[in-house]
């Protein structure tokens, strides 16, 4: 019973230091919703993400899927994104999303923070950059790819 | 009124509904972490999982905070690894791989109404996860 006891406790301590980090992160989340068309629009064209895909992917790199799936969702249907580009964008996020709040969450019990974040950026854009130059992957979505492996528009 | 205010107001409610969210997680999977360590159950599970948690450089007992994080979330997560008591770098290759891949079974619905091949990125994800874990700890290995 003491145990239960203790272990609620720690718990429950566990969860005010997360409160601490998730309520000023939310309440950001909103001002950064709030001046969303006052993002730049930056090419990330060397990994075949153009600057219509750039609103989706900052979204979900800063908020992460489940938070932002409202402004992903609606951002690659409205913006005529083509599938080949929304297939990057999710590959690319898969591997480096929410990189704020999880990063946080995990410094609180231990975890290194800036290998945490330098890891997953350099791996989403080492692995987005070679799929986008695969063979296999344009062959899937275009029958007839360029010289150099991209899709002649 | 300040326009700020309804701004404010929206994401001080939504930090305290994902709080509450979290708290209905965390306490009942830190418990039976507890309860688990009390039983002596621990040993028997981190022997069990050595062989697999051993290519991430982990011990066998965090093999339940993986499991955890991918079928349920971070915070479920993180209520079965805070217990465990962890070096900072056996936390920080689980947090790289939990980052990569969780709540897959919210998070596949998701990608699925973005119109992209959901099962392939589910695969997608869960590889990366294991490749990152395995690059990482090759990494700690190498420089530390």
């Amino acid at each position: 019973m003491e145990i239960i006891l203790v272990a609620l406790k720690d718990s429950l301590a566990l969860t005010v230091k997360l409160l601490c980090i998730i309520l000023p992160l939310s309440i950001s989340y909103e001002f950064l919703k709030h001046r969303q068309s006052a993002i730049e629009k930056k090419h990330f064209a060397f990994l075949g993400i153009s600057g219509k895909g750039f609103v989706p992917l900052v979204t979900g790199i800063i908020i992460g899927l489940t938070y932002g799936a409202g402004v992903i969702i609606y951002s690659i249907r409205t913006s005529n994104t083509s599938k080949k580009e929304a297939f990057l964008i999710l590959l690319f996020l898969s591997i480096c999303h929410a990189i704020i709040e999880d990063t946080l969450i995990f410094v609180v019990i231990g975890a290194n923070g800036l290998v945490l974040i330098g890891f997953r950026f350099a791996l989403a854009m080492i692995l987005t950059y070679l799929i986008y130059r695969s063979r296999l992957f344009n062959a899937q979505f275009d029958c007839f790819p360029g010289k150099d492996g991209r899709i002649e528009q | 009124m300040n326009p700020l205010y309804p701004t404010l107001k929206r994401g001080f409610l939504n930090g305290i509904s994902i709080t509450y969210k979290m708290v209905k997680v965390i306490v009942p999977c830190y418990i039976a972490i507890e309860l688990i360590k009390h039983f002596g159950l621990i040993e028997v599970i981190s022997t069990f999982f050595k062989p697999c948690m051993g290519i991430f450089g982990l011990p066998g007992e965090s093999a339940l905070g993986l499991i955890a994080g991918y079928f349920i979330n971070l915070y479920a997560a993180i209520a079965v690894i805070a217990p465990l008591q962890l070096s900072s770098k056996d936390m920080t290759t689980i947090a790289l791989m939990l980052g990569i891949a969780h709540s897959l079974p919210i998070e596949t619905g998701v990608t699925r109404q973005t119109g992209v091949n959901a099962w392939l990125m589910l695969t997608a994800r869960v590889v990366f996860s294991l490749f990152a874990g395995i690059v990482i700890n090759l990494i700690w290995k190498l420089f530390l």
